[in-house]
């Protein structure tokens, strides 16, 4: 059952995973190249002083992918299983629905996931290369803000898809955009750190949002 | 053993009622036929039936399980084709038999793709590129190959031809022809079901009448007789239904046909003619229900 549950999924998103992956690689390579035109451009003193004192962050260019890739694989999952309301159709095999979701969750979050981890990667080895390691190293608390972001509009966009009356859809739209927006307010090198950790333990009830919205799905959803 | 049981079944939606103390079975073996016109709640009652929609009020019973928390064993028990043939269009043929294999430890393959291959298609076909009888030939390949005990068809009929129409009787009937194996259909095409069911469940206004097929095919009769006025019998009580074409008038009624010219007689209606007609299931149908 659960092959099969993650075959479904991995059939919906290879093509959005893919396209995803060349995106974010694709803006890995631009920040690349800008920081490589700033190094032979201008003095590497300015450059210090710019990243280093102003912090101006030199791969702002990804800041908002974490939170469009979590959104485009939450619609590439679930629009299909909501059109028709098709998502009967999964809900009727014999298994249990939160474990059909968290089949679900799990393919979508692990892709999600491995988008992150390849542009954390990337912007470190970067960074790597014309910086000192404590600026490489500085990326990866300062990335995650936006990744907990991605994570969440995942979260959301499922809790929203899946939600069956107009009121709580705004509702939970409004609570999950909010959130987003906490994780987008700050500036500088790893400024949500202090909260990072809280941020992460508290992701689980997020999660909940989306088998409350399936629960609610199913005993309701055939209207 | 009843396969399926509604109590006192009540349901509403928009504050209209839909069901008001709707009862009935089916019991195990049989292939009960629901009948009603548009809108009168027959897809509502298979949503409740699989635990889709939650009744306002009674109980009902799949397999001896409550139908709102139907266990993943009993789930497994039950091929379920909903209105629409509901088919992921993401999947290629192939795809559809691999993820439904490992979701049905009773999984029949060679049942699916005799049914499917039927189409001359390749196993990457995607079913979202297929025709409607196409991609119902997929769907019911799926629920056959599960080897299910009760088959819930909701509107199988609903835009195929006449072939894939007949194809889907012949599978219901050897289907039903292995013992012990129950089927709930409804349909638009009431004459199909004639060729199928052996009990059927008239819905109309939230109100059932549960009869065997022979029972109400040898109780309820079609006359008709010429006339030349305009004739309106409103609600009788003695003619269920009625149709005027010109002079020519047709009545439906559970009475014989002394009976019927009595009443006629008492209604000041004149008739010449009057004479039992041979009735299919889609005049009864429409002599019970009425057309509108």
């Amino acid at each position: 059952m659960l092959s099969s549950l993650l075959l479904k999924e991995w059939l919906k998103l290879r093509i959005f995973f893919a396209a995803l992956l060349l995106l974010n690689f694709a803006v890995c390579v631009k920040i690349f190249f800008d920081i490589r035109q700033q190094m032979h451009s201008e003095h590497a003193e300015m450059v210090w002083y710019q990243v280093i004192h102003i912090h101006t962050i030199p791969y702002t260019a990804i800041m908002y992918m974490p939170l469009a890739t979590g959104l485009i694989f939450a619609a590439a999952q679930f629009v299909p299983e909501m059109l028709g309301r098709r998502m009967r159709i999964s809900l009727h095999l014999p298994t249990g629905r939160n474990r059909m979701l968290v089949a679900c969750l799990f393919t979508g979050l692990l892709l999600y996931l491995a988008v992150c981890c390849m542009d954390s990667g990337l912007v470190f080895l970067m960074l790597r290369t014309y910086f000192p390691m404590e600026v490489a190293w500085s990326s990866i608390p300062t990335i995650a803000p936006w990744i907990i972001a991605g994570l969440l509009s995942y979260c959301g966009t499922v809790t929203v898809l899946l939600e069956i009356a107009w009121p709580r859809r705004i509702f939970l739209l409004l609570v999950f955009s909010t959130l987003c927006l906490v994780l987008f307010s700050g500036t500088g090198y790893g400024w949500f750190t202090p909260a990072l950790w809280y941020l992460v333990g508290l992701f689980p009830l997020a999660l909940l949002s989306v088998f409350e919205s399936g629960r609610r799905f199913q005993q309701q959803g055939a209207k | 053993m009843n396969v399926i049981e509604v109590h006192n079944l009540c349901h509403k939606y928009n504050g209209r009622t839909i069901y008001e103390d709707l009862s009935f079975t089916v019991p195990e073996g049989s292939i009960c036929g629901l009948l009603g016109k548009n809108g009168q709640g027959k897809t509502t009652l298979v949503n409740i039936l699989m635990g889709f929609l939650k009744p306002t009020g009674g109980k009902c019973l799949v397999l001896g399980e409550d139908s709102h928390e139907l266990p993943p064993a009993v789930r497994n028990r039950i091929g379920l084709l909903h209105e629409g043939h509901l088919a992921y269009e993401f999947m290629t043929i192939g795809q559809t038999e691999r993820f439904f294999r490992g979701c049905y430890p009773d999984w029949k393959p060679a049942i699916f793709y005799d049914l499917v291959n039927k189409m001359g298609l390749s196993s990457q076909h995607k079913v979202g590129n297929m025709s409607c009888g196409q991609r119902s030939q997929v769907v019911l390949g799926v629920i056959m190959a599960q080897n299910p005990d009760l088959l819930i068809l909701d509107d199988y009929s609903m835009g195929l031809d006449a072939g894939y129409r007949r194809l889907f009787l012949d599978v219901l009937h050897d289907f039903a022809g292995q013992g012990g194996k129950t089927i709930f259909v409804t349909s638009h095409i009431v004459q199909d079901l004639e060729k199928l069911v052996d009990t059927m469940i008239f819905i109309d206004q939230g109100k059932i009448l549960q009869t065997g097929l022979s029972d109400f095919m040898s109780s309820f009769h079609k006359f008709s007789f010429r006339n030349g006025d305009v004739v309106n019998f409103g609600n009788d009580t003695v003619l269920s239904g009625w149709e005027q074409r010109g002079d020519h008038i047709t009545v439906y009624s559970f009475a014989s046909q002394t009976e019927v010219a009595d009443h006629l007689g008492s209604l000041g209606v004149k008739f010449k003619d009057l004479q039992q007609k041979t009735m299919s299931l889609e005049d009864g149908f429409i002599g019970l229900m009425g057309k509108y």
